[in-house]
């Protein structure tokens, strides 16, 4: 049995992050570093918002991806990550998914959220947070309800700048992967 | 956030074994990390054809995206059914890169990476310009 973990795709490539947000120049390595030293395989989640919108879009909260469009998209792709998953667990493997807090399509725990975002883009940093799972993590968890497969333990993280995982963050993702 | 982007404009696609099982019989991951690429992982071999080919798809709309704002691309190994993922997305196949060795692969991506020509808000945040005739 392997331990594999399905991590959100920019903590390996933060190419496909907003313009604005990337914390570093390719892989986000304090966290691959930590999941590598507890011996997971790992797959990488599509990145949502890339293909849809593109290189150059905007940063947007939830509710500006909440169309029947994007999530028509989220459910295409999640249809090959459900795959994956049912594939692994057939195998008896152990799988766990790590998403982005704060992220309106690959939030777990935390995404963001402003209904009444949108127009010019002018807001502060950080002020559309908010308890609640990004869309393409709600069509993937609904994805494998379908197909009745288990979901996977899931937790998500939040990118921070510079070689280390802040505290916090650190014993947030080891509490969970070691529970 | 951070007030400047810090990607790499650099994306390498690197096959699954070469990551996950130690194929390459050096760290493949570490080097691409240490030589600033970003990684974009392709599917194991072993998933069904029903699974691969969904997410193979997904991956050269991503490369489509990356093409286009002339990002470096490169391949890192091999992937069954990726030439023709890439080639209903219209995307060209990225320059292929075999290494024995960290330093000979990172030695290859450098290579490449000199074509580096980014067109898009991130570069543009970062001063850096797609047309070498600018400053």
């Amino acid at each position: 049995m392997a331990k594999v973990a399905f991590v959100a795709h920019c903590l390996l490539n933060q190419n496909a992050r907003v313009a604005g947000g990337a914390y570093c120049s390719g892989v986000y390595s304090p966290f691959v570093a930590e999941l590598r030293r507890r011996g997971y395989r790992l797959a990488q989640l599509p990145c949502p918002e890339l293909a849809f919108a593109g290189l150059n879009r905007f940063w947007a909260v939830r509710e500006q991806y909440d169309t029947i469009a994007f999530r028509r998209h989220c459910r295409s792709l999640v249809a090959g990550v459900a795959g994956a998953i049912t594939a692994h667990l057939e195998r008896g493997d152990e799988v766990v998914l790590v998403g982005v807090d704060g992220s309106p399509t690959m939030g777990v725990q935390i995404t963001s959220s402003d209904a009444g975002r949108g127009g010019r883009p002018e807001w502060e940093d950080d002020a559309d947070l908010s308890a609640g799972r990004g869309i393409l993590i709600e069509e993937l968890l609904a994805e494998l309800e379908a197909r009745g497969v288990a979901a996977p333990r899931l937790t998500g993280i939040r990118h921070a700048p510079g070689d280390a995982l802040p505290d916090r963050q650190r014993e947030a993702l080891v509490s969970f992967l070691e529970a | 956030m951070t007030d400047i982007d810090l990607r790499g404009f650099r994306v390498a696609l690197v096959a699954d074994e070469l990551i996950n099982d130690g194929g390459a019989g050096f760290d493949v991951l570490g080097a691409l990390d240490e030589a600033g690429w970003g990684v974009v992982l392709l599917p194991p071999t072993w998933y069904p054809d029903t699974t691969a080919t969904p997410l193979l798809d997904a991956i050269a709309d991503q490369l489509h995206e990356y093409n286009r704002h002339g990002y470096v691309l490169a391949l890192v190994g091999e992937r069954p059914g990726l030439d023709a993922a890439l080639a209903r997305a219209g995307v060209p196949v990225p320059p292929a890169v075999r290494a024995h060795t960290a330093s000979e692969l990172r030695a290859k991506l450098a290579d490449i990476a000199s074509a580096l020509a980014p067109r898009d808000a991130a570069a543009a945040q970062r001063g850096i310009s797609a047309d070498p005739a600018r400053p």
